[in-house]
């Protein structure tokens, strides 16, 4: 029984030591160690990188990552719910019909379908031709290259991460509650409110989490929609590993990001282990 | 006596085949009303056509002279225990009284008063700060009742609320509805499948077969005088002999033939089965009918193989024939 244990372990063991552990130790070694003048690294030791962190230009970046990840996320939620509720409600068949509609994008390149954005929303774009020659607009509206764009980017690339653990939330939720609650006198809002959403707490969590962390750490949505002028800590990270040639630097901006997003799910996971409780 | 809810000529189709089909009846205000039959006769829908959770395709809903049809759930002046309670499991038992009490709007001293009251009412004072996860089964069905009861429903409709009981909690929660009941002088409609139940716990009871209403009556009249062979059978053990039905405790059995000129045929005894209160003692005639006796614990006992007389009073005759 345990040979059979550690054979069935072997493969996924051995990807993760070799493919994420090995790298994740040289990148940590790598963050300590000083940049080489056409790139790699050179001795002596350092903290340095570290301390560079806290350069305010860089918290900047920081910031603006945090603040359009969050964003991103609300509007994820804001829009999941209701599709995942939608869905959830629907017949057998329907249902996974609609399933299979949400994870279609993933069929194709996510660069494309960004690239596709720009298409959208660029001057020339769709949208402002549509607008234009409709004399809604006489100028095309700056719709690409801003923080806007970025946000619909990120929420569009997303939602499907939300879509999913909502949607297996309200898929299991006991429909005699919802009559319970019609039964006692709650109208659909009130019982949206008062029995979906508070039932709907873990999948919400799970929904925000696989939504925010990528959002976080993404670098091709702003470095496309973005143009370059509002980048996040993924393009910074990219930076420093191509054009800067500061791959010390790059390193321990890595690791300040991955230090980040293990304090925040911790804290996600011991409310859900309190809750479980 | 003052009619609370009317049903009339209250008719339902699912896309395979008729649920109900129109069903009339009364109930009168403070009754407890059972609506009884097998699975899938079309109780529950009935049930949920009261409540409003499925409208009718033809007939109405009347309830204290005012037309039900077309309101939404939360509209109705109608609560429900539900089969498996339904308790919201993110809220406390005293939570869950006060859910309906919120909804409409109380004051919030109020509604602390009120469910005070009602967890004293269902002996639950202890346990009011308790998620329904840590409620044992018969707290959760109290906690339930106290929820619909609590809004001071016109009718309250209960869903075969004690199904999913032990036994013996069973019969000890079924003689605390009873006097709930009567105390609160609220009309209950209650759906089950166990006769025994609905015998003990009603007023009035509407048996249903396959849609349809079969015999409306007190626990007494359906079950001494049903009115067809479906209620006979579905109330209780019946003897099909000769054309005529005899309940096993009105069947009598003896090694020699009764001199009391009652009606009798011969029989061997095939197995007598030890209920606990009493035995059953399974016999075949002649002509391979299976009639069975229920024999106290005091009269004499038989074994299989015996040659015996099975008798009984024709006054004791279920008035269906067969």
């Amino acid at each position: 029984m345990n040979r059979l244990r550690a054979i069935f372990l072997a493969p996924a063991a051995g990807f993760t030591v070799l493919l994420f552990l090995v790298p994740m130790s040289i990148i940590v070694g790598y963050s300590f160690l000083t940049r080489g003048v056409y790139g790699g690294v050179v001795s002596p030791w350092t903290f340095e990188n570290y301390q560079r962190l806290f350069d305010p230009l860089y918290g900047v970046i920081l910031w603006r990552s945090l603040v359009m990840s969050t964003a991103a996320t609300l509007l994820c939620l804001l829009i999941a719910f209701p599709l995942a509720l939608f869905i959830a409600r629907a017949g057998a068949r329907r249902k996974s019909v609609y399933l299979y509609l949400v994870i279609l994008p993933f069929w194709t390149s996510f660069l494309v379908r960004t690239y596709a954005w720009m298409f959208l929303l660029r001057d020339s774009g769709l949208i402002n031709s549509i607008l234009l020659s409709l004399k809604v607009i006489s100028e095309p509206l700056p719709l690409l290259y801003n923080e806007t764009a970025v946000v619909v980017g990120l929420v569009y690339g997303y939602l499907p991460f939300a879509v999913l653990p909502l949607f297996s939330n309200l898929d299991r939720l006991d429909k005699n509650l919802l009559e319970a609650a019609a039964d006692l006198g709650a109208t659909p809002w009130q019982t949206i409110r008062r029995v979906v959403l508070p039932l709907c707490a873990p999948g919400l969590r799970a929904a925000g989490v696989l939504v925010f962390i990528p959002c976080l750490g993404a670098y091709l949505t702003p470095d496309l929609l973005g143009g370059g002028k509002s980048i996040m800590i993924g393009n910074l990270i990219q930076n420093q590993f191509t054009t800067a040639r500061d791959w010390p630097f790059g390193s321990a901006i890595s690791l300040a990001l991955m230090a980040l997003v293990m304090v925040l799910l911790m804290a996600l996971l011991r409310r859900d282990g309190e809750e479980a409780l | 006596m003052d009619i609370a809810l009317q049903l009339t000529n209250l008719t339902k189709s699912f896309p395979s085949h008729k649920v109900v089909d129109g069903i009339s009846l009364d109930v009168p205000k403070g009754c407890f009303y059972s609506l009884l039959g097998p699975s899938g006769c079309g109780k529950t829908t009935i049930l949920r056509m009261i409540a409003g959770f499925a409208e009718p395709d033809s007939g109405t809903v009347v309830l204290n002279g005012r037309q039900l049809n077309g309101l939404r759930p939360y509209e109705r002046p109608v609560t429900t225990v539900f089969q498996s309670y339904a308790l919201f499991p993110h809220l406390t038992a005293a939570q869950n009284i006060a859910f309906g009490l919120e909804r409409a709007g109380e004051k919030p001293d109020s509604i602390q008063l009120k469910v005070k009251k009602m967890l004293e009412l269902v002996g639950l004072q202890e346990k009011g700060d308790r998620l329904p996860a840590n409620l044992s089964g018969g707290e959760k069905q109290r906690t339930a009742l106290a929820r619909s009861l609590v809004v001071e429903p016109k009718l309250l409709l209960l869903d075969e609320p004690l199904s999913a009981l032990d036994p013996a909690l069973r019969k000890r929660v079924r003689i605390e509805l009873k006097q709930l009941q009567k105390r609160l002088g609220i009309t209950f409609l209650f759906i089950t499948h166990d006769q025994e139940e609905a015998l003990t716990l009603s007023d009035q009871i509407a048996v249903m077969n396959k849609g349809k209403i079969e015999q409306i009556g007190t626990p007494q009249e359906i079950y001494l005088t049903p009115a067809t062979r479906f209620v006979a059978g579905f109330l209780g053990a019946v003897n099909w002999v000769n054309g005529a039905g005899v309940r096993p405790e009105f069947t009598h059995i003896s090694r020699r033939p009764p001199t009391n000129g009652a009606r009798t045929v011969q029989a061997q005894v095939e197995t007598s089965a030890f209920l606990g209160d009493c035995f059953h003692v399974h016999t075949r005639t002649g002509d391979g009918v299976v009639l069975t006796v229920q024999v106290d614990h005091h009269e004499e006992q038989y074994s299989t193989g015996d040659s015996v007389h099975i008798w009984w009073h024709a006054q004791d005759e279920l008035p269906v024939r067969e």
